[in-house]
């Protein structure tokens, strides 16, 4: 009666012997269902139009969603991630004139990582509460994006260099969704097969016996949130060249849209679980809530409202995912 | 699957506090329950006996309405019940004292004790959110706990804790007191507290239900005992006496188990040693201590002597005054990184705080302080992991043996296999130090692990062992080191009288 074999993550079974990244998150039912429903109902969803653009926005989202289950990951929260975009995004755009829009971009992204380091630093060092540090770093980076270009947004020149992380293409694929594509094998490689995505799983999972196992728990807190500032970096390099010009408010929603989808995803809070897919699921069940939101002609106030709602609902039901995996299994035989 | 036949259900309801029939419950793929049967009678001490496992701690947490069964009945003061929540049954008078302390550490005594009053809830805003001091203060008399109700709970030692929530449970009308492993944090003293206590209650009409290991508790304080295996209820309801130790042994394990004396390995050059070391933060600094290669030192004490504590600066887990060797390299207390590099094992205490990772899977969990060579360039070599990991599991016995499973969902026994599994692992192994090492662990696994630490001493690795728990040192420590109010107070051979050990950890005697 007995099996053999019991689940380590929150997901579906599967077939027996389907390796585990073939084995789709229980998220995936919700985003399959989500899709079906926006295809049935919403008007003008189901066109490749309409489909290439909830990928483009999904992409952004996703790429900084990877940094994001990096800091869920180890236990923490990350606030700072849209403030940190808009002053990436203010950089740029003071730095193009000395660097031009290649070392310009660089640039942007590089404070980017930097603020990464240091609410790495504050957390994993001084072990201040990750919420307080990033909403601390929040601030500063809003209020630097603020002062360095006295409040307003400046425009950037066009040139195609600059315009190619939003716009280009590379085999006919939109660079951005190439972008998600390459951030979530990077974070896969890094999650199942390299040492240091295990290192974060035993740190968020259980720092206390972490630090008596003899592992280097600052070092790998530093590095996490140094990373996740890197996967944020590339999404706010995209974030500005798309719009082309430094905004000191450029993306207010993206910490919690993050969270939002890694919750939705499936990750707990509390650190210690989770895996690449779950992020993509949860990404896309929130790009798509967007876009309906946006195609049936609610004002635009609503996406937060829902995407609120799905968060609730996710952390909610979130114990209960393997309830519903279990559901779905029972229902498939 | 035998239970037998006198089975008390022809008796008269009211006799019974609680009855739970045919209760099964299954995890995951993992059952844990298939059909249990406990039933409690009034004025008695029901011991409930069962491997790490059996489904003991299951059928626990269903009683006191924490998880709620797949099947069966459970009768409570001659009514059919459900609860929902361990709040409704702690209102219907189900006491739960947990292996796991429920206390907040962070509060004051007075405040802790009022936590139940607090959470029957009404009262946020009334200016009356703590018990009264006097009758705070007549609980822990009755628990025999003379401490300042301001003082921080913090600030107590595990055993008395453990005092102030039974303290705590007697400002309910406890109907039913569920005591899950109560003794395992306690010394003699306190353990002997304890147990006036449960009789008290029991006299006035209660009945307790009491999780144990310790044959010799079991016999001291219950009246009757209900044996679990496999989910099963074996022995139900017998009076103690009718079945002895080797019976009951068996009945728990479907077969017998000897504990093995220990071999004695050749003395041999000193591996770890410890100068100028402290036995907790008040202790004075000035202890000096060695451990040979395969030499296997027991490091006894009471709770609050500063035993574990000095046990944790050997192991390098904990800061404080001194420095630490092993063979030529130096470390420092509270460098445990360095001291893990240098090949010594440390396994707290505290499996769950500090100890295990829940939510990852058992091999991860034992190869945690071996990554380094598992791995090269950064990645990790999946296929010698397994290799590395997965034979120590089988060799702890470790059940089931799924090394992929989560640890979390791992009985207590087996999770205790692998922290003892991670520390096997070590790369360049020299020392190992184990807190407790079968502290709230079944027969059986207990076994395992102290064949695996004496396995390991005959490889020429020093252990240290720091334990409460007297038979445990007695079977396993080739000497004895004993830890009183914070100092060394006493060398024993191996061999010792019992006696003599008592004297030396109560400070009792002239040495």
């Amino acid at each position: 009666m007995r099996t053999k074999r019991l689940p380590d993550t929150p997901g579906l079974p599967g077939r027996r012997g389907l390796p585990r990244l073939a084995r789709p998150p229980a998220v995936a039912l919700v985003c399959l269902g989500l899709f079906l429903l926006c295809c049935a109902f919403v008007p003008r969803f189901a066109s490749f139009g309409n489909i290439e653009n909830v990928l483009r926005v999904a992409s952004i989202l996703c790429v900084v969603a990877c940094g994001q289950a990096v800091v869920i990951l180890l236990g923490g929260i990350e606030f700072s991630f849209g403030a940190s975009a808009a002053l990436a995004s203010v950089v740029t755009v003071t730095a193009l004139p000395a660097l031009g829009p290649v070392g310009g971009l660089a640039a942007g992204g590089a404070s980017v990582i930097a603020i990464g380091a240091v609410n790495g630093f504050l957390v994993g060092r001084l072990a201040l509460p990750p919420v307080i540090v990033t909403l601390g770093t929040l601030m500063m980076a809003s209020g630097a994006a603020a002062w360095l270009v006295g409040g307003l947004p400046i425009d950037a020149p066009p040139s195609a260099a600059f315009s190619w992380p939003a716009r280009g293409r590379v085999l006919g694929v939109p660079v951005p969704i190439l972008a998600a594509l390459l951030a979530c094998a990077a974070l896969h490689l890094m999650l199942a097969h390299g040492r240091i995505g295990r290192l974060w799983y035993h740190v968020g999972a259980n720092p206390v016996a972490a630090r008596l196992a003899g592992l280097d728990v600052t070092r790998i807190t530093t590095l996490g949130y140094a990373v996740a500032g890197a996967f944020c970096a590339v999404g706010a390099i995209i974030l500005t060249s798309r719009v082309a010009s430094g905004q000191p408010a450029l993306a207010p929603n993206l910490p919690f849209e993050t969270i939002a989808a890694c919750a939705i995803g499936g990750l707990p809070l509390s650190g210690g679980r989770g895996r690449v897919s779950q992020v993509v699921f949860g990404v896309l069940t929130v790009a798509m809530l967007n876009n309906a939101v946006v195609l049936i002609n609610l004002p635009v106030a609503w996406q937060l409202v829902l995407l609120g709602l799905a968060v609730l609902a996710a952390v909610g039901l979130q114990k209960d995912w393997a309830a519903l995996a279990r559901l779905a299994r029972r229902r498939g035989r | 699957m035998s239970a037998s036949d006198d089975a008390p259900s022809g008796d008269a309801p009211a006799e019974f506090a609680l009855v739970a029939t045919g209760i099964a419950k299954t995890y995951g793929a993992t059952c844990a329950l298939r059909s249990a049967r406990v039933a409690l009678r009034r004025g008695r001490v029901h011991a409930l006996l069962g491997e790490n496992g059996a489904g003991k701690s299951t059928l626990v947490k269903i009683l006191v309405g924490a998880v709620r069964p797949d099947a069966g009945q459970i009768t409570f003061a001659g009514a059919p019940v459900a609860f929902g929540s361990v709040t409704q049954a702690i209102r219907a008078g189900i006491v739960p004292i947990y292996q796991h302390l429920s206390l907040f550490p962070e509060l004051s005594v007075h405040e802790n004790l009022s936590a139940f009053a607090l959470a029957a809830g009404g009262g946020l805003w009334t200016g009356r959110r703590l018990v009264e001091p006097a009758r705070a203060r007549g609980w822990l008399n009755e628990v025999g706990l003379d401490i300042d109700l301001a003082t921080p709970l913090g600030s107590l030692s595990l055993g008395e804790r453990q005092l102030v929530e039974v303290a705590r449970a007697l400002s309910l009308d406890c109907r039913v007191l569920v005591l899950d492993e109560p003794i395992a944090a306690l010394n003699a003293d306190e353990a002997d507290r304890l147990f006036a206590v449960v009789r008290r209650l029991c006299a006035g009409g209660a009945a307790a239900l009491f999780i144990s290991h310790r044959f010799d508790e079991i016999e001291a304080l219950a009246d009757e005992v209900t044996v679990l295996r496999d989910g099963r209820t074996v022995i139900d309801a017998a009076p103690i006496g009718r079945h002895s130790r080797e019976q009951l042994t068996h009945a728990m394990l479907g077969a017998g188990v000897e504990a093995a004396p220990a071999r004695l390995s050749e003395r041999a050059e000193p591996v770890l040693a410890g100068r100028g070391l402290a036995a907790g933060r008040d202790g004075r600094a000035g202890i000096d201590v060695t451990v040979h290669a395969g030499e296997i030192v027991g490091l006894a004490g009471l709770i609050g002597s500063g035993a574990l504590s000095l046990a944790a600066t050997l192991g390098g887990a904990q800061a404080g005054p001194g420095e630490l060797s092993v063979g030529d390299a130096s470390f420092t207390p509270g460098g445990r990184r360095r001291a893990a590099a240098l090949g010594i094992a440390y396994v707290p205490a505290d499996r769950h705080s500090e100890g295990l990772f829940g939510a990852l899977s058992a091999r991860r969990n034992g190869s945690v302080s071996a990554l380094g060579p598992l791995a090269r360039l950064g990645w990790l070599r999946a296929r010698a992991e397994a290799q590395a990991i997965d034979p120590l599991l089988r060799r702890l016995k470790l059940h089931p043996l799924v090394p992929e499973a989560e640890a979390a969902t791992f009985s207590g026994g087996n999770q205790q296999k692998l922290l003892i599994a991670r520390g096997l692992a070590v790369p360049g192994l020299k020392a190992m130090v184990l807190l407790e090492p079968t502290r709230g662990v079944d027969v059986a696994a207990r076994g395992v692990i102290h064949e695996a630490i004496r396995e390991a001493a005959v490889a020429g690795v020093a252990v240290l062992v720091a334990t409460s728990d007297l038979d445990e040192l007695m079977v396993l420590a080739h000497r004895y080191l004993v830890v009183r109010e914070g100092t060394l107070a006493a060398e024993l051979p191996r061999g010792a009288a019992r006696a003599a050990l008592l004297a030396a950890l109560s400070g009792s005697a002239a040495a």
